[in-house]
This record gives C-alpha cells, structure tokens and sequence, in this order.
C-alpha cells in the first residue's frame, strides 16, 4: 500500500503561530492532487488522532491554485513553553507522510 | 503614481542576502527598501528576554548595505519589528547598529522610531472595557495575565510607516508590526488597489521563499500596477515560479484564502497566478475585504523559572532494552534524593526526552518499536529559582550515571557523557502569555513616534 509521502512533492509542517501548527501536502501533477483530495483520505476523523486532538479542531483546506491542502491542528503544548518538543514545529509532519492511501 | 516597487532584501534582517541581488535590486530603481525582522518561530524567550535572535554581526551586514544604498540613492529604508520581537529593547538594540553603521560611513539620515510595546496600565483599561479577545486556541485576557508579562507587543498595521514615509523619514526602525504592512504601507498611501498592495506584501515578505533554487535568503522585488503585481528575485541567476509564489499563501498561515490585518482581511480565493517570464510571475484578482473595527495582535510572554539541560548518550544495549522502567526508577529516586535537600515538588519540573525513541512526536511517536543501538538522553529541569534548577538537574546527572537496573553489566556508569561542565544552564524560561487582538479607536493608539536627527542617531547611546 502506498503512502502519502511515495506520490505527494512537500509534506511539511510549521507554527502557524504560537497555539496552532500547519500541515502543507502539495503535489507535482494534478491528477494526483485530485485524486488525493477527493479521496477523503485526508479527513478530520483520519488525521485527528495522528495529533491528539478530536475531529472537530481540524480544518482541512484544499488549495487548488498551489495542488496543495493545507490541515492546521491546534499545537498541544504552546510553542516554547513547558513540555514543547518542537518549538518551530518543524517536524511534526512525519505522521502525516506515513498515512496509507487508498489502492 | 504607479508603477510601485518594492525590495524586500531577506525573510529577516540578519539572515543575509547576496551583494550581486541586492545590487541588481537597487539599480531597478525601488522605492523602497525594506524588511521585517521579526518571527515567533524561535519562540518566547526573546520576546520575554527583550534579546535578539540573530547575531548583532548579522544585522549590522544586512543593515549597513541596505542604508548606505538608501542613503545614496534616495530611498527610504524601513526596519519592522526590529530585533525579532519588536519590543523597546530590541529597537534600541537596532539603533545601536545604526549608530554604528552612520558613525562608520558617515551617513546622515533622517530617522523615524516608531514603538509599538505597550504600557501595562493602557492593556488593563482595554481588557476592563472589553476590548481584548482570544487570538486562537488561549482562554480570555485576565488582569493577572497583563500583571505577570514581561513585555507586551502590539503588531501594529501600515499607519506609522506611512506617517513617517509621509513626513520624509530616510530611515524607519519600527518595533512590531504585521509582515505585510511594511511592505503594504508605501503602496496603499499612493493609491494602489488594497487587495493587491497587501498581497504582494505578503508574498515578498519572506524574501526569497518564493525563488528558485532554493539556495538560502535573498532579494525579492516586487512591482504593483493597477490591476495586477509583478514578482521576482534580484539574483539575475534565480527565479520566481508560479509554484512557488503560489504555494507561499499557504505558508504559515492557518488558512490560505482567508488573511486577517489589522483592518481588513486579504482574500485570494479568486487569484489568478501566471508565469509572466522565466523569472517573472504575475498575480491579479486578490481582494480585500475591510474590517469592521481596527485589531491589532498582542503577543506576550510570562517568565515561568529558570532551566538547567544535560546531554548524555546511552549505548549499553541492556539499559536501552529497559529503558521505560529506567527511567521510572530514575524518577523515583531524583524525588527522594531532591525531597531531602527540602526542595518540594511543585518547585520543579523535570522532562527526560529520548532521542531515538520518541523525544520529537512524545506519545504521538508512530514507530515507537523500530530497533535501537544508541539513545539521545536530553534532561530538561524548570526550577522555580536558578539555584532549585541547578540542584534538581545535578541529582538527576547523578541519579541517571549511577541507578542499577536489572542484568546491569556497566556498574561503573549508564552514561556517555560529552562535555564538561556538563550542566547547561540556560537562564530565565518564558512563555508566551498573550496571544490575543485588541481593537483600538485608532490606528495610532498602540504606536509611539520619535524623529532623531542624524546629529541624535549619532550621539545614540543604548
């Protein structure tokens, strides 16, 4: 079974802002952007538990202009403060890349 | 009065650009010069501590090349949320290069400071009134929260950069400002269309993000027409892409479609991206949207202790097949060992991060059973004083060298310990306290405004 990170170009996540993080995918042809997207595979159901959060503080935003979807998920822990592993959250996009896509 | 062109010289001043771009930029003729030096991303403590993220070296090199060009040809430069977070500190600290830099190539510019950190007593009375809201996930604004700040920014609109654009400054040290006003402001007060002027601001405003190759910060130029933009890089070897330009919307900002200044919200839900030329990409159809009041962003960090970190490797394969109840036993034994120095708990906290385990996702770690040879041990103490800090992560080194675990074969020492001294200690530890809008009567309520003379910049002093 395929991954996310085998056909997208860019997973990538970053602050947006000190109590949110953002979860870019974005692809090179738009077929496969398409077909992502209109998969359902990225889902709040399917992404809230990768990051500890509940269905409802997800949003997923396809961005059709870039072949992109962008996910922003509230950040567990406040950027920097106590307890915060990543303070740029850099690299939290690696449960993302490792999801399986549908055959 | 159009065409209008701006150069934005880096993403943040301090993290470089190429003379051969820079140069390139300037003989295109911009009026204006600019680039914003702030971020969040490296988190609380500089906002708390008042000090800067990059290097004074740094920002003198950047600073130096772009007011000596400003000076030289006439055109204004401009300076947003200086010394990274934008507080009084961090501009006097940006006035200080200046100082040097006029003092050094004999310049003598006209010089606005422009101040946006904010008096306690003022946030009290516009929390009383209602005025404060959550900006995100963070509960309500409480007079506490304002009483236990260090430092308190107000991420201010386009307003002051255009007053003292207007007033003929050649040189703008500002402290915090959005991004995207200081790249919006000179467009907007000569009549540009506001949808494009914040657009291109946006997309400009972390310098070369939105050039190929990818080969680090640099120059980007862009140009505003009436009814679309232009961008591109000033390294004639480089080039701007629709990709590129297009995918920077998305980039740290929650949504795409959607983003919100201080009076109004940029929309591009309806823009179309075109690769003009090679290196040239033209963008039309980004619309604004004006707000119903004027909010500025207040960001605010608390101080919460003092830190005390320690690095050591562990490689005994025994000890990293235990590893879990390691630790556990370690722990117990740091509270009675630190118990006995009369330390309480509630006075510290100690975090243990395994790198190699699951130190970067903790409990969301998906690959928590791969095989390991060798673990990153990091220990991080928060102590409510310097000296508590000091003491609990002392025990610790000492607890995780020395603890027995079962079919323990390295009696002599658990740890590869790198350096010595091996505690780090790392000072006072903020958090970010406020992260709230305020809505202000106008746009000038949350700045300050000062005129130095080249005579005043001279004689500066920090």
């Amino acid at each position: 079974m395929a991954k996310l990170m085998d056909i997208a170009r860019v997973v990538r996540g970053k602050n947006a802002g000190a109590l949110l993080l953002t979860l870019d995918v974005m692809f090179d042809d738009e077929e496969t952007y398409r077909k992502v997207r209109d998969s359902g595979v990225l889902s709040p159901r399917t992404i809230a538990p990768l990051y500890g959060v509940t269905d409802n503080e997800v949003a997923i935003i396809p961005f059709d202009v870039a072949k992109a979807i962008k996910i922003t998920v509230p950040r567990r822990v406040r950027s920097g403060a106590p307890g915060d592993t990543d303070v740029y959250g850099a690299q939290q996009h690696v449960p993302l890349m490792m999801i399986d896509l549908p055959d | 009065m159009l065409p209008i062109r701006l150069m934005a010289t880096t993403g943040i001043l301090g993290y470089g650009f190429t003379e051969e771009a820079f140069n390139a930029g300037v003989a295109m003729k911009p009026d204006l010069i600019a680039c914003d030096a702030g971020s969040t991303d490296p988190g609380p403590h500089y906002l708390g501590s008042g000090t800067p993220f990059v290097s004074r070296a740094a920002v003198k090199r950047d600073l130096g090349l772009m007011v000596t060009a400003g000076v030289e040809h006439g055109i204004p430069v401009m300076i947003g949320s200086s010394g990274g977070s934008g507080s009084d500190a961090q501009v006097d600290w940006t006035l200080d290069i200046l100082r040097e830099i006029c003092a050094e190539n004999n310049l003598t510019p006209k010089v606005a400071v422009i101040r946006t950190e904010q008096s306690k007593d003022f946030l009290q009375a516009k929390c009383a009134d209602g005025k404060i809201a959550p900006l995100g996930p963070i509960g309500e604004l409480t007079k506490a929260d304002i009483d236990d700040a260090v430092r308190v920014v107000a991420m201010m609109g386009p307003e002051a950069y255009q007053k003292a654009l207007a007033e003929g400054a050649d040189v703008v040290i500002a402290g915090r400002g959005t991004d995207a006003a200081l790249f919006a402001a000179l467009p907007l007060m000569r009549g540009a269309d506001p949808g494009l002027a914040w657009h291109l601001a946006k997309i400009i405003e972390c310098g070369a993000q939105v050039v190929e190759p990818r080969e680090g910060q640099d120059c980007v130029i862009g140009t505003i027409y009436d009814d679309y933009f232009t961008v591109e890089p000033g390294h004639p070897d480089r080039r701007c892409t629709v990709t590129r330009v297009s995918a920077h919307t998305l980039y740290e900002n929650p949504e795409p479609y959607r983003l919100k200044e201080p009076d109004g919200t940029l929309v591009t839900d309806r823009c179309l991206f075109e690769q003009l030329s090679e290196r040239v990409v033209k963008v039309s159809g980004s619309r604004y949207e004006p707000a119903d009041a004027y909010t500025v962003k207040l960001e605010g960090a608390r101080q919460v202790g003092f830190r005390t970190v320690f690095i050591a490797g562990i490689r005994d394969p025994i000890l990293i097949a235990g590893i879990d109840d390691f630790v556990v036993s370690c722990r117990q034994r740091i509270a009675r060992d630190v118990g006995a120095l009369g330390i309480a708990p509630e006075d510290f906290t100690l975090s243990v991060h395994l790198y190699g385990k699951n130190a970067v996702m903790g409990e969301l770690e998906p690959e928590i059973d791969g095989p390991v040879h060798e673990l990153g041990l990091l220990l991080d103490v928060l102590g409510r004083t310097e000296d508590i800090s000091r003491a609990v992560l002392a025990k610790s080194r000492y607890a995780f060298l020395h603890t027995d675990f079962p079919g323990r074969m390295c009696i002599s020492g658990n740890l590869a310990i790198p350096f010595s001294p091996s505690d780090m200690h790392v000072g006072a530890v903020y958090e970010f306290n406020i992260w709230h809008v305020m809505e202000c009567a106008d746009p000038m309520e949350c700045v300050r405004m000062e005129w130095m003379s080249p005579e005043e910049v001279r004689a500066w002093r920090n």
